[in-house]
């Protein structure tokens, strides 16, 4: 794994890949979501995804189990992200499951079932959240503890680079970490998460540098010790 | 396409390939856009090993639990609706012609109704009516008839007293038999007129009762 900032490697040749419909630059070696179902599987209503959403539509509970193989994985790991921790990420995914069966009548196929699955989990990941932190806030004012104040900076000491990303991710708002992770690390396109997200596809471009240049900023080595760290 | 360090950011926002090229020429050249560059890519890098694709095989039976035990409600919440919603499933000339039964039954409920109680109401009125029906006005009669009868005999007793006697008493008695015999000849005549008018039965009776009172006097003033 290659360091932010702080432990870059050699700069990889620059291999422009294009997404399906829109322009992507990627590093060479990173591959392009390989465990993934690829973009193209997710965009607006294809045959599977109808077919899939018809299951489900019919009460079949091994569509929900298909549904769960293509994207489970991919689903826990974006609620992880967005709420910090497994138990809490499993949750939700249940939690969304159980939201698809109820809402599922609802689905019309204007967008692919997988962007409208993946949008219910995302608010409910946001609710968890925002639960959680009224809880926390009800602990605080009974004089409970503080809750621990995120790492600004990720010092060259560090011992996980993994762990100063999740923690400079948490520092961003929350519609720069939903676009990043949606965007850098599930490999969803900028079509499915304006899908997802409701907003525009432009939004979710913005959205993306904006989120990126702050990252960039907390990761950024201390002032002469640039390409240092561990290389 | 020439690439300059202010259009780096612009690159980074919504290159497309040819761009991200020029910018990459650009750096070979240019130390702070090929750092900048690399920060960026690497950012994506290190992105994507945040992934965790480590299953937890316990998750999806807990999750089949749940959607199964959902789906249980929702069937019964649904059964119960079916009952109530059963309506809404028939054709729509069925909902009309429904519709249209419902409409008439309450109508000639309606009317029944209203027509009941303006027969009940007329009949309540009855009692208080100044007119007497059919049967009352023959009892009314038949006792009438009896009571004149009693009275013609009291007058026929005293008849030779009333004949014989000259004393003023007896003219005044007679005078007001006369007087009352008239009146109750003129209460009579009306009342062949009018014979279900209640009012007039009233003052014949007040009559007849004040002759009889005259007679009895009479025959008790018998020396």
């Amino acid at each position: 794994m290659g360091a932010v900032g702080f432990a870059l490697t050699a700069g990889p040749g620059i291999a422009p890949s294009q997404r399906q419909g829109e322009s992507r630059v990627q590093p060479s070696g990173m591959g392009s979501s390989s465990n993934a179902p690829s973009a193209s599987a997710m965009t607006a209503a294809n045959p599977e995804d109808l077919a899939l959403a018809a299951a489900c539509q019919r009460g079949d509970l091994q569509a929900y189990e298909q549904l769960y193989r293509l994207q489970g994985t991919r689903m826990k790991n974006l609620a992880r992200h967005l709420l910090g921790t497994p138990s809490d990420a499993e949750d939700a995914v249940q939690e969304t499951f159980l939201k698809v069966q109820r809402s599922i009548a609802s689905f019309r196929g204007q967008s692919s079932f997988v962007t409208w699955t993946f949008r219910i989990l995302v608010n409910t990941c946001h609710d968890m959240r925002r639960r959680r932190m009224r809880r926390k806030e009800n602990v605080a004012q009974e004089g409970g503890a503080a809750p621990e104040p995120p790492e600004m900076r990720a010092s060259g000491a560090h011992p996980s680079l993994r762990l100063a990303l999740e923690r400079a991710i948490a520092t961003l708002t929350q519609h720069q970490r939903d676009v990043f992770l949606l965007y850098e690390v599930e490999g969803f396109r900028h079509a499915e998460i304006a899908g997802m997200l409701e907003i525009t596809e432009t939004a979710s471009k913005n959205t993306l540098f904006y989120a990126k240049r702050s990252l960039r900023q907390l990761l950024a080595p201390p002032r002469g010790s640039q390409r240092g760290g561990a290389e | 396409m020439n690439m300059r360090c202010e259009d780096r950011e612009r690159v980074f926002l919504d290159g497309t390939p040819e761009e991200w090229a020029a910018l990459e020429l650009h750096a070979a050249s240019c130390p702070p856009c090929a750092e900048e560059m690399r920060a960026w890519q690497e950012l994506s890098a290190a992105a994507k090993e945040l992934r965790d694709d480590q299953e937890n095989v316990a998750l999806w039976p807990r999750i089949a639990v749940s959607l199964e035990a959902q789906r249980e409600q929702i069937a019964r919440r649904e059964k119960r609706w079916a009952f109530w919603s059963l309506g809404w499933r028939w054709p729509l000339v069925w909902q009309t012609a429904l519709a249209g039964a419902l409409v008439l039954a309450l109508s000639f409920a309606g009317i029944y109704f209203y027509v009941q109680h303006r027969q009940s109401g007329a009949a309540g009125n009855a009692a208080n009516d100044p007119f007497l029906n059919d049967h009352a006005l023959a009892e009314v009669q038949r006792t009438e008839n009896a009571y004149m009868l009693a009275i013609d005999k009291l007058a026929a007793e005293t008849k030779p007293q009333l004949d014989s006697a000259s004393s003023p008493l007896m003219d005044n008695y007679r005078e007001k038999l006369l007087v009352l015999d008239s009146a109750i000849e003129e209460l009579r005549s009306e009342e062949g007129q009018n014979p279900s008018n209640a009012h007039l039965r009233y003052q014949l009776l007040a009559m007849y009762r004040e002759k009889q009172g005259t007679l009895q006097e009479i025959l008790e003033s018998k020396p």
